[in-house]
């Protein structure tokens, strides 16, 4: 009987060291490759070719950075991607809860047909060059609309795998929750706007970010479709641009710089790093608004009440 | 207001169950508007986005050339691009280390993802637990060629830290050469993917956790359960339904090799006969040599396998009276 | 079990695909990956005795006023992308009237173009790309350039044959680099060498080194006198089999047998008929001799699983005794040590060969770079004005302006007038913001250009400038160039024969998809999985190895790609003769 309680006031002290440690292990495993993309960010390139750099820079350099802002395009750039990806994630979202309720009712009488067509959809691609085609033919070459439409790469305005992932949260909800909005005479789209969405938070949150990211990161719709308007680049599309340069002028003009004044000299590998921060900054700055939805265990309020 | 449901309800099916079946479709379409009005505008969007283009398949057919013109005029060469990946000698090898990486990295990162997730939430201090989640998922913002390069800089015999470490508790007695013997390398590509992909494949499983209703915890306190059984008859069945559908998802992904970039930049000439994938031969054999109907053909090729995949996970999961895709 | 990176894998695969290229640095085309297309000319492009093409007459396109003019280009090199104001753009446009509406490539060229002639959406003018013609996206320019482009007409008259398209005859592309006149003699080598650090040269008495004998020799030598080099284990030799970057351990035979850089074949320069190299009893003595220096520790194990970044850092390190490469491939190591001011850890490249009597040929003349440069699509309203504006470029006016910049802002004339540029003006250069605002390297690199000296006696470009690369020399540079007699880092190499007609063999079409590109890419595979294998195995492995590795080879379908480079080889020779 002595143990047992001496026990249960024991685990709990193990369990929480052992976790407590275990954790912070996972966070310098996982935040390493992070800080040392950050040092090279910042060390000068013509060193960091020699290797050895870890988490702190060896020479301090800004010029890496100054190459990326040097881009003319970039401040406008930023800003199509912020709009983009809001405009996307707001549509998006909406759109992805709103086809995921549907398909979460069990009476409805295409859930399995519309099911299959979505989930068919992850696993084939058609092809860059047909894909063009659509694109050409409803003269959405060029547009700003491209980017919120055509599915493509990381981006697109509605992905089966959210879809999915949203219905079976929704399936998971008490079912009485839906039946006493019925009694209460709404309809399925009152349903989903006043009970439905409220319940989604977490899993909003979470295919939010999803999308927004995806968003963010696309670079390739661009590439392809609107790469000859310079006021619809994206940030990401400048900095593949920069990183390009930096590779051609890095294998075919260093002969022509002069000794002893290379050490400012950007490399491919320390623009890469610079870019990498650049581009992940603004996502990293917007995670903790997404994330208490998920990490700080939400009540699910709808239920209690 | 009660009333008219109810009214609706008896006039449709005056018995109950059965009835439902003999509405017609017209008035099932008619009562389930509002649920139309919901999916087909998106359905008509993936048709046009998705399927449409997918007369770009035709060219699997053909040997294409540009200067062949158009799709509708190329040659037409029947199988002969199947037949190309398939009667290859390397092609069974190449099937066989796509499976194997796949197989891989989608267990360690199912159980990885889930581990973490559940050990996340039980940290208590919930400014701690925020901090180590935002960390946990950064290696997500680097591309895989920084990543890679980390890895294979980690994994060097010169200075890498593994063997540095390996050294120093005597597990080893010289450096390993990791990055040159094949049968380290699908571990090398499952452990890559865990690493940069943990903290953000945790995401879905931390939401997941997050809607399990607070009662059921406490219920469970009060009769005195371990955290143990707590995990194990709450959180566990909470989030069995996200697990099992993303497991059937990833089941359909099973040729593609737990990625692409991962191999193409850690594999080298010494390593081929493990770490080359199907992408990669296509890579090679199809859009490197300018033979871009290989790549269609097996892009085909490897709908089928997953559709065919999907359908048996579903219908193992429907037997199991498990959460289900379809 | 990625999130969203499977969402739609096919659309993931391809943009991954066309990333990894970009990161990869794989903006490579040629076939062999001998060295990109502007770097192939750009290893060869140091020619100060070069007489230049340029006649003083000043009859540019832009003299004769012509109402002003957009020009869209779309420019598949990539490079530097110029400011809207850029100073050089600007000259073009007040005195030429010609407005460059320029699109960079970033992604995957293939995939670009593809969309491209999928939707026959072309730019009036392009930079090079088989495809495109292959589409029927190019226009015939040869009557053009007769009829109003004198300076072109001039400039390419030397090679005008060698510019048809070996399918009808036209001539579809203006070369960006390679047309010289006059003798040629580079200062510094960027090709292909066994290279060696200056300090052991230095140690040992600068001593005279042909055969791989002696340049091991003297490498294990070395590494036993100096088992650490700054605290770090001296690595003997080491070489690359990365991703494209794999001539490293592929090409060296055939220079080592005394043939020139014609890609993974040799040609009997009497018989014009090409063989293989790989595989058979050229190339064995070579890895063979490796497979002894591996066993007696001299040879880095990790060689051919390391990446490029580890590569660059082992250079970097000043540990690196030797190993075979091409310079500007491993320049990027050596300009970190050079800002360590570790210069006795340089390298000096050396030709060796099999045995004495063979003549190295490691040094080649320049040649013109096939199926490179700009064309112009069947979309330009106006291509005689484009042409015109070309034509301008290939006048010793602008090639000035675009090469060397505007005098006093860019370079200064010296009393002799040699041009040469200031302290500032040359720290400018590295400023990357600068650069777009004031040059257009880009476009440079795109379009014809006048290499060689100028009549007045500058060279081409500030970086040919003679007394530019004296001004480089460190002491030890000096010492050693003074040991064995020579002026210039090229003199070690024996001055290049003529070329043969149909050289370079390694730039040969191969054909997309074809059995021969197939045969090309089996052969690749074979040499990255074996080569290793016969190196690092134990000396008393080796033949069997080697056997395994060679019937490998008799499994491919070499006929066919020989048979293709054959053919191609012989066409050159017909048609590529008579001038």
């Amino acid at each position: 009987m002595r143990t047992a309680t001496k026990r249960v006031r024991v685990e709990p002290f193990v369990f929480h060291t052992l976790n407590t440690i275990f954790m912070i292990a996972i966070a310098v495993v996982t935040l390493y490759p992070f800080l040392n993309t950050l040092a090279v960010s910042f060390n000068s390139g013509v060193d960091t070719t020699r290797g050895g750099i870890y988490v702190l820079p060896r020479i301090w350099t800004f010029s890496n950075y100054k190459a990326v802002f040097a881009t003319g395009d970039v401040g406008h750039a930023f800003w199509v991607s912020i709009a983009r990806t809001v405009v996307a994630t707001f549509v998006g979202v909406f759109l992805t809860a709103m086809l995921a309720y549907a398909l979460s009712r069990k009476e409805f009488m295409f859930r399995r047909s519309i099911t299959i067509i979505f989930i068919l959809t992850m696993y084939f691609s058609a092809g860059v060059i047909p894909t063009y085609f659509i694109v050409k033919d409803l003269h959405l070459l060029n547009t700003f609309l491209v980017y919120i439409l055509v599915p493509s790469g990381t981006a697109g305005l509605i992905s089966a795998f959210n879809v999915l992932v949203v219905r079976t949260y929704i399936k998971t909800l008490p079912e009485s929750l839906i039946e006493s909005g019925r009694l209460d005479g709404a309809g399925d789209f009152r349903v989903f706007m006043s009970i439905i969405l409220p319940l989604c938070a977490p899993v909003l949150a979470t295919i939010s970010l999803f999308i927004a990211v995806g968003q963010w990161n696309s670079w390739f719709d661009t590439f392809l479709y609107t790469s000859s308007r310079q006021n619809l680049s994206t940030l990401q599309f400048e900095l593949m641009k920069l990183l390009q340069s930096t590779m051609n002028s890095n294998t075919t003009q260093t002969s022509t710089s002069a000794a002893g004044q290379i050490s400012n000299m950007v490399t491919p590998l320390s623009i890469r790093a610079a870019i990498t921060i650049v581009a992940a900054a603004p996502i990293l700055v917007v995670y903790p608004f997404l994330q208490r939805h998920f990490v700080t265990g939400l009540q699910v309020g709808g239920v209690k009440e | 207001m009660k009333s008219t449901v109810q009214d609706n309800k008896i006039e449709a099916m005056p018995k109950t169950k059965p009835q439902r079946r003999n509405q017609t479709f017209w008035q099932r379409f008619v009562s389930q508007g509002q649920l139309i009005l919901m999916s087909v505008p998106m359905l008509i969007y993936v048709i046009i986005f998705a399927y449409v283009p997918l007369w770009g398949w035709l060219m699997a057919f053909q040997q294409y050339k540009p200067r062949g013109g158009s799709i509708f005029s190329q040659q037409w060469v029947g199988l002969d691009q199947f037949k190309f990946l398939f009667m290859d000698e390397g092609f069974t090898r190449v099937l066989r280390n796509t499976i194997a990486m796949s197989v891989i990295s989608l267990v360690l990162s199912f159980i990885t993802a889930i581990g973490f997730a559940i050990l996340l939430q039980e940290i208590k201090r919930s400014f701690f637990k925020r901090w180590i989640q935002t960390i946990s998922y950064l290696p997500h913002f680097l591309s895989w060629v920084i990543v890679t390069g980390i890895v294979a800089t980690s994994l060097s015999t010169e200075d890498g830290i593994v063997n540095i470490v390996l050294m120093k508790l005597h597990l080893i007695d010289s450096p390993i050469l990791w990055l040159g013997e094949g049968k380290y390398f699908w571990g090398i590509v499952g452990a890559s993917n865990v690493w940069k992909e943990v903290g953000w494949n945790a995401i879905i499983y931390l939401a997941a956790i997050s809607a399990i209703d607070p009662s059921l915890y406490e219920a469970a306190e009060m009769d005195g359960a371990s955290r143990y059984r707590k995990i194990w008859h709450i959180t566990l069945p909470g989030i069995k339904p996200v697990i099992i559908i993303l497991l059937i998802m990833n089941l359909g992904w099973i040729l593609n090799g737990g990625g692409f970039e991962v191999q193409y930049f850690l594999g080298n000439g010494q390593v081929v006969d493990w770490s080359e994938t199907i992408d990669i031969f296509v890579l090679k054999y199809g859009l490197r040599i300018g033979n871009y109907s290989l790549g269609t053909a097996a892009g085909i090729f490897k709908t089928v396998v997953s559709i065919v995949l999907l359908f048996m996970a579903n219908s193992i999961a429907k037997r199991l009276g498990e959460e289900r895709l379809i | 079990m990625g999130v969203m990176a499977r969402k739609t894998w096919m659309s993931v695969m391809a943009s991954t695909f066309a990333a990894s290229l970009v990161l990869a640095g794989c903006s490579n085309n040629s076939n062999n990956g001998n060295a990109s297309p502007s770097e192939a000319a750009n290893q060869a492009g140091n020619s100060p005795s070069a007489s230049a093409s340029a006649s003083a007459s000043p009859s540019a396109g832009g003299e004769e006023k012509l109402d002003p003019v957009t020009i869209s280009f779309f420019n598949g090199y990539g490079g530097v992308v110029p400011t809207d104001d850029n100073k050089i753009y600007k000259v073009f446009k007040d005195e030429l009237g010609v407005t460059l509406k320029e699109e960079y490539l970033v992604g995957d060229l293939e995939q670009k173009l593809g969309v491209m002639i999928a939707g026959g959406d072309y730019p009036d003018m392009i930079t090079a790309n088989a495809k495109l013609t292959a589409a029927g996206a190019m226009i015939p320019l040869e009557d053009l350039i007769e009829k109003n482009a004198p300076n072109l007409k001039k400039h390419y008259e030397k090679v005008w044959n060698m510019l048809k398209d070996p399918d009808d005859g036209h001539i579809y592309w203006l070369p960006n680099f390679g047309v010289y006149q006059g003798d040629f003699k580079p200062t510094i080598y960027q090709g292909p060498a066994f290279y060696i650090q200056k300090a052991i040269l230095k140690e040992f008495g600068y001593p005279k080194i042909t055969s791989l004998d002696e340049y091991f020799d003297l490498i294990e030598k070395y590494k036993a006198k100096y088992p650490e080099i700054d605290g770090q284990p001296t690595i003997g030799y080491t070489t690359l089999a990365f991703d494209w970057r794999v001539f490293g351990l592929r090409n060296a035979p055939e220079h080592l047998a005394g043939y020139p850089n014609d890609g993974q074949v040799v040609v009997d320069p009497n018989t014009n008929v090409a063989s293989l190299f790989e595989g058979n009893d050229i190339s064995k003595p070579y890895y063979k001799k490796l497979n002894d220096e591996n066993a007696k520790g001299i040879v880095d194990k990790e060689a051919f699983a390391q990446n490029y970044d580890q590569y660059l850092a082992k250079i970097a390190s000043g540990r690196v005794l030797g190993m075979f490469d091409q310079h500007w491939n491993f320049q990027q190591g050596e300009d970190t040590l050079k800002s360590q001011e570790k210069f006795d850890r340089m390298y000096v490249g050396l030709p060796l060969v099999y045995d004495p009597s063979i003549k190295d040929y490691y040094l080649d003349r320049p040649t013109v770079n096939l199926v490179n440069g700009v064309g112009i699509t069947t979309k330009a309203a106006d291509p005689v004005r484009i042409l015109k504006f070309l034509d301008a470029m290939v006048t010793e006016k602008y090639s000035k302006i675009i090469n060397w910049g505007i005098e006093g802002q860019d370079y200064q004339v010296g009393d002799n007038g040699l041009y040469y540029r200031t302290p500032e003006q040359r720290k400018q250069q590295d400023d990357v913001a600068w650069k777009k605002a004031n040059k257009a390297e880009a476009l440079l690199n795109a379009i014809p250009k006048l290499e060689g000296n100028y009549p007045d006696g500058n060279a081409d470009t500030p970086g040919n400038q003679p007394d530019e690369f004296f001004a480089t020399l460190k002491p030890i540079d000096q010492e050693l160039l003074a040991a064995y007699g020579h002026k210039l880092w090229s003199d070690f190499f024996s001055p290049p024969p003529e070329n043969r007609i149909s050289y370079p063999a390694w730039n040969i079409d191969l054909v997309d998809g074809s059995p021969a590109k197939i045969a090309d890419q089996k052969m690749k595979d074979l040499a990255l999985k074996y080569l290793p294998k016969a190196i690092l195995t134990k000396p008393e492995n080796f033949d069997s190895v080697w056997n395994e590795y060679s019937n490998a080879m008799g499994k491919v379908d070499t006929k066919a790609y020989l048979d293709r480079v054959n053919s191609q080889l012989k066409w050159r020779q017909d048609n590529w003769s008579s001038k």
